[in-house]
């Protein structure tokens, strides 16, 4: 235990881990307070879950309906003209006669413009959905992707599965739930996609950066025929997996803790952590966003957490056996960065005939890079539902697989 | 002389080949293959990349109105054809598209399936390239009748630019696809050149010091100059590795065959107005020449850091966040759009200005610094 | 008591060690050669950093790569050229390696204090060891290798860079670690060893020449080194006639110092052979090569 503080210690005291850490985490808060417009429009899903609650019943709907038309009332003795919306109102608004308005009345107009908004989808939302034909959507993903042979038929299985979910989710209402306009405000993808996919570099970075730095520095300081005749010997390399591990994991949490905090102090999601991922609200592109089960916004976000812990330990694994192998930090990462680039480029070698095309997709680059479709039956070539875990569960393979052998080479190498 | 060469064989070893060969591998499949492989990047992009061509052979680099009238007759001929064609086809007459003036106003969000069809088959089954074809140059008469107009929120600066080019006669009026095409491609290959001088650079002179050589170095005859010749290396060494990366790439570009838009004028393509005007190719060597620069830059610096940091780690580290904040915040100012005037006029030779001033100043005072210094074990 | 059996090593075509077997127990072992003889490579097989092609080392009949720590615990190890981390200070450096060693905490910081005394660094203690000179640094790397009190005491050229007076108080220090425990000192430095080892073990061409008392290897050539005063003019003369072991200037004459192993001549004055001697005797076709 000692032994493995000290190597930390190695870490902790070189100052461009921490000088890059700070640098990071600078930058991301920048994002998000530069992308955070707006974060007070975001807070009327807070009002209307608190009022209405946080499931869409046709008779929380009517209420709401009702609330509107109790504020277009205000909004005709505001202006003196009745409007059957506060978007005909504002049609035939000029910015100078809007500036005449006070800051609350302005407040009150946006207001209902936003509770308009989220009405008019909450309303639409079965019509919305009876015009989505899985099925059919899993045929023109096959043209789109010109995917033939066995592939198409293995896709088409899988499709035909998320097609009864599509279904089973309609049937349970997980996506009459509120959440945040995705089509307006695209917060998934934002947070789980930008933000999620920017930490994640970070981290691999600093990770990767740690890594290799432990692993390789008795070499690199020359001070490995020391080291490594010890009483400990080449168990020291254990006690640098272990301390890899453990600053990776304090990297991760540092970055994940100090930007996802901000976050969510810029970003309230207090009411929305219950909301289904699948919500109707989550529907930012083409497709809604659904999930294969009925998780939460909350739990999808743990599991996010997760995925990516695990990520990044196994690659922080790979990365070590790599060293060992190289004994050069630098040109270790070069190849670690190499190889998660090819990795991710993979299924774009592969015939699109042959199911290959989505075995390559079971990777890690592609599991980590892919943070806000995982666990959804609508992210295209990775909807499989066995995707996270079997891909976490083929790798930690691979990667005790690698470990070993590279423990193996070394506990005989000649120590020069 | 000697030590030069020797210095340069320090840094160009069969081992930084191999990264070098591994970089743009992977960086050329991962960013840049696209941009060769799709050129044009499906339809109607191949009608403007045909019919941009047909205007240069035609009317030469830029147009006039009498020439557009002609292009405009064209176009006419065209529409007139596809007439003829929708006439022959029964369901385009029984669902009431049998010119193609109510064939392009149907509303097609709710068309009747055999309508959904004959446009399905039009387009994408017969293999025609006729409805493509109208397709753009209805979008590039829209261009040429619109040319006078831009944008209202602008600054006095842009405006004065817009009334300049009006005023020349300037539109942006050819179709876009081989220069957007060629901004992409060039963006893609400046990152790999970028990764490639910074990885290949950086390790040689720190390697000199974790070996303990540098003792030996500077108490020779040559003494701290050594170090001068090191930078010199590692100068000559960026300019190789840039120079023949840019000869492969730039060949390779060579087969999206966009030269007959070389004489075309920046400002005359659609949507790209720009501060200054060169011709299509002189536009592709001044971007070159910001690739040449920003690679000396980043080989500078690179070298700078390989003489200060304690070990590789830090060389990393350090260089990290100035190769990322240059992608992020940099390259789109001065490789993809240099002249653009979305971008104020000043930004690009500052920032190319500043680009080098610094890594040269940071090698200057690295030189300088090694001059002095005690050295320690 | 480490014996050594039948150990080669070979990487690839090139062969380092052949054939050695040594037995070792407590006491002081000067291992001699020249540089490259492949002293540090059977140094680096006894500290377990590489292995043998063929054959093993045992200790007390154990095989020293199967026995593992328990093995290196006995261990302590000076290697020729080592790392340090120059921002550490020999305290923290120490400390670290005293992790590896398995020492605790507490006992580690007592034994720090006491060896970093013993080696005259105390008050450098906590200065970074970046700004230290080479005979610091190589002190640091002596104290190191008594950490752990080690049963077993292998030092590759540990008087390099130390002056004559640190040389002397190391010498002194050896002679009491070596009264229990085994001590193995390689180096190409005669008289680093003559008057301390108990046994001087000697390798030539990868091969065991000698493993014996200073005595006994010095009896090899008794009656064989002659010392006689020689004309400037003669000299190149005598050079290619005998083996030269040394040149000394006296009164406008050279003093050599040769070997002969047959009829003394006149003028000839017998002495008794050093260590130094044999060393330049067998060794002498290395030495040309090398000049």
């Amino acid at each position: 235990m000692r032994i493995v503080l000290l190597e930390c210690k190695k870490v902790i005291m070189s100052p461009v881990i921490i000088g890059l850490f700070f640098l990071f985490t600078a930058f991301n808060l920048l994002v998000i307070f530069n992308s955070s417009d707006h974060k007070d429009e975001l807070k009327i899903v807070n009002e209307i879950i608190d009022t209405y609650g946080r499931e869409i019943t046709p008779s929380s709907l009517e209420l709401l309906k009702k609330d509107i038309q109790n504020d277009l009332l205000e909004l005709e003795q505001l202006t003196g003209k009745r409007y059957d919306s506060v978007y005909d109102f504002l049609e035939g608004l000029d910015v100078e006669a809007y500036e005449r308005y006070s800051d609350k009345e302005k407040t009150f107009i946006t207001q209902l413009q936003l509770k308009e908004m989220y009405e008019s989808t909450a309303s639409s939302i079965d019509e919305n959905y009876a015009k989505i034909d899985v099925e059919k959507l899993g045929h023109t993903s096959l043209e789109m992707y010109k995917i033939s042979g066995p592939a198409a038929k293995t896709y088409l299985a899988e499709n035909e599965k998320f097609a009864k979910r599509f279904d089973d989710m309609i049937q349970n209402e997980e996506h009459k739930e509120w959440f945040f306009a995705g089509k307006a405000y695209k917060m998934h993808t934002y947070l789980f996609n930008n933000i999620f996919l920017q930490m994640m570099i970070e981290i691999l970075l600093l990770v990767v950066l740690s890594t290799a730095f432990l692993a390789t520095y008795e070499f690199e300081q020359r001070s490995h025929l020391v080291a490594f005749s010890t009483r400990r010997g080449r168990k020291l390399m254990k006690d640098k997996l272990a301390a890899s591990l453990a600053t990776a994991v304090a990297i991760s949490a540092l970055v994940l803790g100090s930007t996802l905090g901000v976050f969510f102090m810029v970003f309230d999601y207090s009411h929305v952590w219950e909301t289904s991922i699948s919500s109707a609200f989550n529907w930012e592109y083409n497709f809604p966003n659904v999930a294969w089960w009925d998780i939460t916004v909350g739990q999808f976000l743990l599991a996010s957490i997760g995925v990516l812990f695990i990520g990044v330990l196994l690659i922080s694994v790979l990365t070590f056996a790599i060293s060992i192998l190289i004994k050069n930090s630098y040109v270790t990462f070069f190849v670690v960065a190499a190889g998660f680039i090819l990795l991710y480029m993979l299924p774009s070698f592969m015939p699109h005939s042959s199911n290959l095309l989505f075995v390559a997709g079971y990777t890690l680059p592609t599991l980590l890079m892919a943070i806000s479709g995982l666990f959804m039956g609508s992210s295209g070539m990775i909807f499989f539902k066995n995707f996270e875990w079997v891909t976490i569960g083929v790798w930690t393979a691979i990667t005790i697989i690698a470990l070993f052998i590279s423990f193996r080479r070394f506990a005989k190498l000649d120590i020069q | 002389m000697r030590i030069l060469w020797n210095e340069m064989k320090k840094i160009l070893t069969w081992k930084s080949l191999l990264l070098l060969l591994i970089i743009n591998c992977i960086l050329y499949f991962f960013l840049i293959d696209f941009y060769i492989k799709h050129f044009p990047n499906g339809r109607p992009a191949l009608d403007s990349y045909r019919i941009g061509i047909e205007m240069i052979e035609k009317y030469g680099t830029s147009m006039n109105d009498e020439e557009f009238q002609d292009f405009r007759k064209v176009y006419e001929a065209r529409v007139e054809e596809a007439d003829r064609y929708l006439q022959t086809e029964k369901v385009a007459v029984s669902e009431g598209i049998d010119t193609y003036a109510k064939f392009n106003s149907y509303d097609w969000s709710s068309a009747s399936k055999e309508a959904g069809e004959l446009r399905d088959r039009l387009f994408f089954e017969e293999g025609t390239d006729l409805f493509w074809e109208l397709q753009e140059r209805n979008r590039l008469i829209g261009f040429y009748d619109g040319k006078k107009m831009y944008p209202s929120d602008i600054t006095p600066a842009q405006k004065q630019r817009y009334e300049e080019l009006a005023k020349e006669g300037i539109f942006g009026t050819y179709p876009e696809v081989a220069i957007r095409n060629f901004q992409d491609y060039i963006t893609n290959v400046a990152v790999a050149i970028l990764f490639s001088v910074v990885a290949v650079i950086s390790p040689m002179i720190l390697e000199d010091r974790t070996r303990h050589v540098v003792p030996l170095q500077y108490t020779s005859k040559k003494g701290r100059n050594v170090l001068k010749t090191k930078l010199l290396a590692s100068f000559l060494s960026t300019l190789l590795v840039i120079t023949s990366l840019l000869v492969i790439y730039l060949s390779l570009y060579s087969l999206n065959d966009t030269s007959v838009y070389f004489n075309v004028r920046i400002n005359s393509f659609i949507g790209n107005e720009s501060w200054y005007n060169p011709t299509f190719l002189q536009y592709i060597l001044f971007t070159i020449g910001g690739i040449y620069l920003v690679g000396i830059a980043f080989g500078l610096a690179a070298m700078g850091f390989s003489t200060i940091v304690p070990n590789t780690l830090t060389l990393l580290g350090v260089q990290i966040p100035f190769v990322a904040g240059f992608l992020i915040f940099a390259l789109n100012r001065i490789i993809t759009f240099p002249m653009n005037m979305w971008f104020p006029k000043w930004q690009m030779p500052v920032f190319y200005g500043l680009l080098l001033l610094s890594s040269m100043f940071f090698v200057w005072y690295v030189n300088r610094r090694e001059k002095k210094m005690d050295i320690t074990i | 008591m480490i014996v050594v059996k039948d150990v080669c090593k070979r990487y690839g075509d090139f062969t380092a060690l052949e054939d050695i077997s040594l037995e070792f127990s407590n006491g002081l072992y000067g291992l001699l050669a020249p540089n490259g003889a492949g002293k540090t490579t059977l140094i680096k097989m006894l500290a377990t950093l590489i292995s043998p092609s063929s054959g093993e080392i045992q200790y007390n009949g154990e095989n020293i790569v199967a026995m593992d720590q328990r093995y290196r615990e006995l261990l302590g190890f000076l290697p020729q050229q080592f790392g340090f981390y120059k921002n550490y200070s020999p305290a923290q450096y120490l400390f670290y390696l005293a992790a590896l060693k398995g020492i605790s905490k507490q006992q580690a910081q007592v034994k720090i204090d006491e060896l970093l005394a013993k080696v005259a660094l105390s008050d450098v203690k906590h200065k970074k060891m970046k700004k230290f000179s080479g005979g610091m640094i190589q002190r640091v790397g002596i104290a190191q290798a008594l950490l752990n009190d080690p049963k077993i005491l292998i030092l590759d050229e540990p008087t390099a860079g130390l002056d004559p007076k640190e040389r002397a108080r190391f010498r002194h220090l050896l002679t009491d670690l070596a009264r229990d425990r085994l001590v193995i000192i390689s180096t190409h430095i005669v008289s680093d060893i003559e008057s301390i080892a108990n046994e001087i073990i000697m390798i030539k061409n990868k091969r065991l020449l000698y493993k014996d008392s200073v005595e006994q290897i010095c009896e090899t050539l008794r009656d064989a080194v002659y010392e006689t005063t020689v004309d400037f003019s003669q000299l190149d003369e005598f050079r290619k006639r005998f083996v030269l072991l040394s040149e000394k200037q006296e009164y406008g004459k050279m003093i050599v110092r040769f070997i002969h192993k047959g009829e003394k001549e006149e003028g000839w004055i017998p002495v008794q052979p050093q260590l130094e001697d044999v060393f330049l005797y067998e060794y002498q076709d290395e030495m040309v090569e090398e000049l």
